[in-house]
């Protein structure tokens, strides 16, 4: 999943409009040295007492309402408390667990079929009320390839189904590599071993939709099961009678989730112990809204994280920083070097790059060391033995410097070798497409200073993060030569949802392109193709491993920070595990003291 | 003998950021019921001033106010705010030189008759309202129960004075002050508005005091003259006598300065060289001195005082009274003949 | 003696509005002017509301290239997320009417709008425009009332005092205090107040703070209490600007000839001060405050951003953020109906308040 940092962050610029902004860049260098993120993990523990409505207050808005849509780490919220995929995750672990699904997936046929048997006794919430069935999983995935619903992720981990369309149905039709012998048995049948669906199987995309219920509104150009969508996890939306879950959901000002009347316990490992969710929305100013959890008037932060004066006042209050935790988000931010336009064409110039960048001081444009570690390679520090070591850890920093302030005597001299007799740069300028709110356009001039110290002169343009990216970045025939302000995070937790879609010549697509280097290496492609059909956990992390290594050496694109997601929860909650692919919460695990 | 209004000694100052204005320095003037009194000057004679302190309109925080103004029998300078106010509009009226923006563009003259109607009387509005429109056809409108609801802007030049004429009238003041009425509209109008003012104060025997720059309208209209310069009266006298005898040099400078349709046209209109002299720093001495033709020495450093020249002609001026006398009747001579 | 003579004169030609043209020379001598069933008058307000909805398909045209010409995001490529497909891309942008060319995606939405006043759908959520906004315009209406009610309220008798006691220090503090209000910049003042009075982060515990805003229908009390920091907020420069305008009408009226004729008809100076001054020192102030309301209605962005009140204005600034056109649309058109209206509302009033610009 990539730009959900930058959507993410995208929220947060947006916030601190105005003076919270010239506050938090005057704040910048005080903060740098301070900190280091804690990165404690919150206890998460059966005990808690129950009852109680839970307040998270956001800036925006979900991305969209409906469990089969949604991308970004506000619906994720949502989505894990209400709908029951085929598989979670342990507890503040990497461990996958069976959620909806009885037990582990059964992989036979050399990886063509996947067998996952379901757990008996999970109902749907009003008003459908009856038993999930494995028609329900089924029709859950077929759905997400419907034009009138348009699933972000299925078709990069899902088309490997034998059956799975390759241009998206104007309504969902039945896929017939997805099998259901039983009512409780879902049998994938693919065109190839895939690893990564496995993983994909923790996806919101399996929770299961009645398609008695939901095909009446899946049936229209555009789909409004969202606003009329049932429940598996131990909270909904609330709704009405007719099913509408328009008393729950006021869209951009609140959300409101109930206990689901028809989940049981005894068929979850979930705690839930709140009686109710309350999402406040509109909170555009995030000094306001982390105030009014430091003051108690609000329990956690949900889609904007505290700014860094905040967070520099709240670690240096001992109360407070008890109740600061950092969890790493899951991907990298990177700049995006463009290997089609010269310079950067030449494999010397980029690596020229790589060098000459002061990582420290794009760091600081976010508020230095307590937004994150500085990143040396694409697979990140969450990902601690699922790749992480095998792309050789911290220790793997193929372009080093002192404290990553980069290294300009090393720099030139690569540019040296790529030809240019003095290592300075003697060509035109280069063009940028940069974003223009929050840090991002702090962060570019960062980019574009440090070019200069080899000679690269910039002509920038800076625009919305949106614009950047559909009409410039994510667009090969109009992308510039450098694209600073880019970003990827996981899907799941495996190596592959980080450098398939960002790295794989074969995924360089003429309009929504996230392979901003446009990398198209036939070594490095092979590679990915035989990675993704392993399944063996060891034999890919080892095997993405070295691929991460071998992209980074190429500089198509140059990591920068490994950030950490900072939650702040108020006095009146006891602090729960966070999402295992978000950084926010985990709400069925909230209790209020 | 006791005039219906008497002003004597008046001085009026005024405090500004540049300096004093010294607007009226000792104005001495005096009429009877019944009769017209004429005002002339040129702009910062005083001739306004003094009639506005006359209604107690230059009550300002930064006006020095000194002399008595007795009407019948009250000294008007001395006298409280809340009682002057009974005076201002019903003993004493006045009417203003501009009537289109002399009156409130946003009512009624109707509500304005009205409303100075029962701003002295406590009558109901209906009763007001008949008076109104009987002040209007006073005036000469034709079509009064209509024309009452007209506003300011609807009517022409000549029916808007009208209007300030009745509203001025309708509650029979003592004194009318006309400041410059007629400056505003053109001549045919002024002949009517002059007359229509002759015809009220006959008709209601009330005194009228016409400021006016122009000496065509005291020809018309005036009893007695008052010529007025740098806030003093220099010269005072009968209308007939003004006009065939004048003993002011000034006085001989404004007759001269009048084409005549029935003298051969001359080169050049005649003007008194010179301009009006700033009121904050007054020349020394007599303050015609600067535009004199007769000036000696005497009129440098010594103000003439406003005497007796001849019985019923009060003259301020530092020549002799015998040379006056022979150089004004020989200058109309020559102008009337 | 000659006797007075009729007033024969013409009488003096009334003041023509600009472009008259036709309809202005059909409107004949207009001798009752009150009452809409005065042929001029009635004549003049159709002309303007013709007007007035052309302008709206001016505006809606307008904002519509706006959104093609500048560099924006692709609606079809947000809405397709990333890992897209080609075909997905191609699929949303032809439901969204995307691949047509501007004229016909224009023409649809008018069509949708003049026949259906249907707003169409947003292209971030499922809501229809038109549910979004109504949903929100008691919120922005409650907003504007009350600031209105304050800056008329406290604005004007200020001024109006002020400009009475010129000079004095009571005036100097005011006008002074004044200044300070228009300067400050909305969110800052916005953020200020919510850090000294909110009661839930503030240091003097003491109105509704962001976020608290519950409809009237719901909970009046906290309703109100929600709404006076902001009404305080977005009112303060509106009081300063009115009191400002206010002082400085009144000053230069009471200088006007019919002032001095009213002194001089021996009014009090009391009456002279309101009924002759205030009349005309206050008409302009009503066309101001016309427009002004007439603006405000659109959505006051700032106050309710920092104060999160959902309003127009917020779902406004959230459609830009989002690229969402037809909610951009919406807003837009919204907001220039509700100034078109107040223009022609605050015009015609204008003319019962000034009988020299009437028909």
């Amino acid at each position: 999943m990539n730009g959900r940092t930058d959507q993410l962050r995208r929220r947060q610029a947006r916030l601190g409009a105005g003076s919270s902004r010239v506050v938090w860049v005057l704040l910048l260098a005080a903060l740098a040295l301070t900190v280091g993120g804690c990165g404690k993990k919150s206890s998460s523990t059966l005990k808690g007492k129950k009852g109680g409505t839970i307040t998270v207050l956001t800036a925006a808005d979900v991305d969209y309402i409906d469990p089969g849509e949604t991308y970004y780490a506000f619906g994720y919220e949502i989505v894990y408390t209400t709908q029951r995929p085929l598989y979670g995750y342990k507890a503040d672990s990497l461990v996958v667990v069976p959620d909806l699904a009885a037990s582990e997936p059964q992989v036979t046929d050399g990886g063509l079929t996947v067998t996952v048997k379901l757990k008996k006794g999970v109902k749907f919430s009003p008003p459908v009320n009856r038993e999930v069935t494995s028609k329900d999983v089924k029709y859950a995935i077929e759905r997400g390839f419907a034009a009138s619903v348009i699933n972000g992720y299925a078709g990069a981990y899902f088309s490997v189904i034998k059956g799975a369309p390759a241009t998206p149905p104007k309504t969902p039709q039945p896929i017939s590599g997805i099998e259901t012998p039983d009512d409780h048995t879902i049998v994938f049948k693919l065109s190839r071993p895939s690893g990564a669906l496995i993983g994909a199987l923790t996806m919101p995309l399996t929770a299961p939709v009645p398609e008695e219920y939901a095909k009446k509104y899946d049936d229209l150009a555009s789909s409004t099961y969202g606003m009329h969508q049932v429940a598996t996890g131990p909270y909904m939306i609330a709704n009405n009678a007719a099913g509408s879950i328009s008393p729950g959901y006021q869209p951009s000002k609140l959300i409101k989730l109930v206990r689901n009347p028809n989940w049981s316990s005894k068929t979850d490992y979930r705690p839930a112990f709140a009686d109710q969710i309350r999402f406040e929305e509109g909170y555009a100013d995030a000094t306001i809204a982390t105030r009014k959890i430091l003051s108690g008037t609000g329990d956690v932060n949900g889609d904007f994280a505290p700014p860094p004066a905040q967070l520099k006042s709240i670690l240096a209050n001992p109360v407070q920083k008890k109740r600061l935790f950092f969890t790493p988000v899951s991907g990298t931010r990177d700049v995006a070097l463009n290997s089609t336009k010269p310079p950067f064409n030449n494999l010397h110039v980029r690596q020229a790059v790589a060098y000459v960048l002061d990582r420290n001081a794009m760091r600081l444009t976010r508020g230095g060391a307590v937004d994150g570690k500085i990143a040396t390679h694409f697979i990140d520090p969450s990902f601690a033995g699922a790749g992480f070591e095998a792309a050789g850890g911290y220790a793997f920093d193929p372009f080093p410097s002192k404290n990553h302030a980069g290294d300009v005597a090393k720099a030139k001299a690569e540019m040296k070798l790529a030809g240019y007799k003095t290592g300075m740069y003697t060509g035109p300028p280069v063009t940028m497409v940069a974003g223009n709110a929050g840090a991002a356009p702090n962060t570019a001039r960062v980019v574009i200073n440090n070019l200069g110290k080899i000679g690269i002169k910039v002509t920038p343009s800076f625009l919305s993060a949106s614009a950047m990216y559909t009409e410039f970045c994510n667009v090969p025939k109009k992308e510039p030569a450098v694209c600073p302000n880019v970003g990827w995070l996981q899907d799941f937790k495996d190596a592959q949802t980080l450098l398939d879609v960002t790295f794989n010549g074969k995924d360089i697509l003429q309009a929504g392109n996230s392979n901003w280097g446009q990398l198209n290496d036939p070594k490095i492609n092979a590679a990915i193709d035989a990675a993704e059909k392993l399944t063996d956990k060891k034999q890919r992390a080892a095997a993405w491993g070295k691929i991460d290594d071998m992209i980074t050496l190429t500089a198509v694109e140059i990591p920068w920070i490994w950030e950490d997601y900072q939650t702040i929860f108020s006095a009146n909650v006891n602090p729960a595990r966070q999402l295992w692919n978000q950084g926010g919460p985990d709400l069925s695990w909230m209790s209020k003291k | 003998m006791n005039s219906l209004l008497e002003i004597r000694d008046l001085h009026v100052h005024f405090r500004t950021r540049d300096g004093l204005v010294r607007a009226v320095e000792g104005a001495r003037l005096s009429i009877d019921r019944g009769r017209t009194l004429g005002i002339v000057g040129e702009s910062g004679s005083g001739k306004s001033v003094t009639a506005l302190t006359v209604m107690g309109l230059t009550r300002f925080a930064n006006a020095i106010i000194s002399g008595e103004i007795e009407f019948d029998g009250t000294d008007l300078v001395k006298l409280p705010d809340n009682q002057m106010r009974r005076v201002r509009g019903r003993r004493i009226a006045m009417i203003f030189q501009d009537p289109l923006s002399s009156l409130h563009p946003l009512y009624k003259v109707g509500w304005q008759i009205v409303e100075a109607i029962q701003a002295h009387e406590n009558v109901s509005r209906g009763v007001a309202r008949k008076r109104a429109i009987e002040a209007l056809r006073e005036v000469g409108f034709p079509n009064p129960e209509r024309r009452i609801d007209s506003y300011p802007h609807e009517l022409s030049g000549g029916m808007r004075q009208r209007v300030m004429i009745a509203m001025a009238l309708t509650l029979k003041p003592d004194v009318l002050i006309a400041d410059e009425p007629t400056t505003a509209l053109d001549v045919t109008v002024q002949a009517q508005i002059l007359d229509l003012i002759r015809k009220l104060k006959d008709e209601y025997n009330t005194a009228v005091i016409m400021i006016t720059h122009d000496l065509g309208v005291i020809a018309e209209l005036a009893d007695e003259v008052a010529v007025m310069y740098a806030g003093r009266v220099m010269e005072r006298t009968s209308r007939e006598t003004l006009f065939t005898d004048p003993e002011l040099p000034y006085t001989w400078g404004l007759m001269r300065s009048i084409p005549r349709l029935d003298a051969p046209r001359p080169g050049r209109l005649d003007s008194i060289p010179g301009l009006p002299p700033s009121l904050i720093r007054l020349p020394s001495g007599c303050p015609f001195h600067p535009r004199c033709s007769y000036v000696m020495d005497v009129c440098l450093t010594t103000e003439p005082k406003l005497e007796e020249s001849k019985p019923g002609h009060l003259v301020a001026c530092h020549l002799p009274a015998e040379e006056r006398q022979k150089t004004g009747r020989d200058l109309q001579a020559q102008y009337t003949s | 003696m000659a006797s007075p003579t009729h007033p024969n004169e013409a009488p003096a030609p009334r003041p023509k509005r600009p472009g008259g043209g036709i309809l202005g020379a059909l409107a004949g001598p207009a001798g009752t002017v009150w009452g809409l069933a005065s042929s001029s008058t009635f004549r003049y307000i159709v002309r303007r509301v013709l007007w007035g909805v052309f302008l709206l398909f001016v505006v809606s045209a307008i904002t519509f290239i706006i959104f093609y010409e500048l560099p924006n995001a692709d609606p079809a490529q947000i809405r397709a997320g990333r890992h897209a497909t080609p075909g997905m891309i191609k699929e949303i942008r032809h439901n969204l009417r995307l691949d047509r060319p501007f004229y016909v995606q224009y023409g649809y939405y008018m069509d949708r709008l003049v026949l259906h006043f249907d707003l169409g759908t947003s292209f971030y959520s499922e809501a229809s425009v038109r549910s979004q906004i109504v949903s929100r315009l008691p919120v922005t209406f409650s907003l504007t009332v009350g600031a209105v009610v304050i800056w008329l309220l406290i604005g004007i008798p200020v001024g109006v005092i002020s400009a009475i006691k010129r000079r004095s220090l009571l005036d100097r503090a005011t006008m002074g205090a004044s200044l300070v209000a228009i300067s400050a910049p909305v969110y800052w003042l916005g953020l200020v107040v919510l850090f000294l009075f909110a009661n839930d982060i503030g240091l003097l515990k003491l109105f509704g703070g962001a976020g608290s805003y519950v409809p009237f229908s719901q909970d009046p009390g906290t309703w109100l209490n929600s709404l006076i920091l902001p009404w305080l907020v977005l009112a303060a420069a509106f009081t300063a600007f009115y009191a400002r305008m206010a002082r400085a009408n009144l000053i230069e009226v009471m200088s006007e000839d019919y002032i001095r004729t009213a002194r001089a008809k021996g009014l009090s100076e009391r009456r002279v001060i309101f009924r002759h001054g205030l009349r005309a020192a206050l008409t302009p102030l009503v066309t101001m405050a016309g427009m002004d309301i007439g603006g405000l209605l659109g959505g006051a962005v700032l106050t309710e951003t920092v104060f999160n009140i959902p309003g127009v204005g917020r779902y406004a600034y959230d459609s830009i953020v989002n690229s969402d056109l037809p909610a951009i649309q919406g807003t837009v058109l919204f907001g220039a109906f509700f100034i078109i209206t107040a223009n022609i509302v605050v015009d015609i009033f204008y003319a019962f308040l000034d009988p020299r610009v009437r028909y």
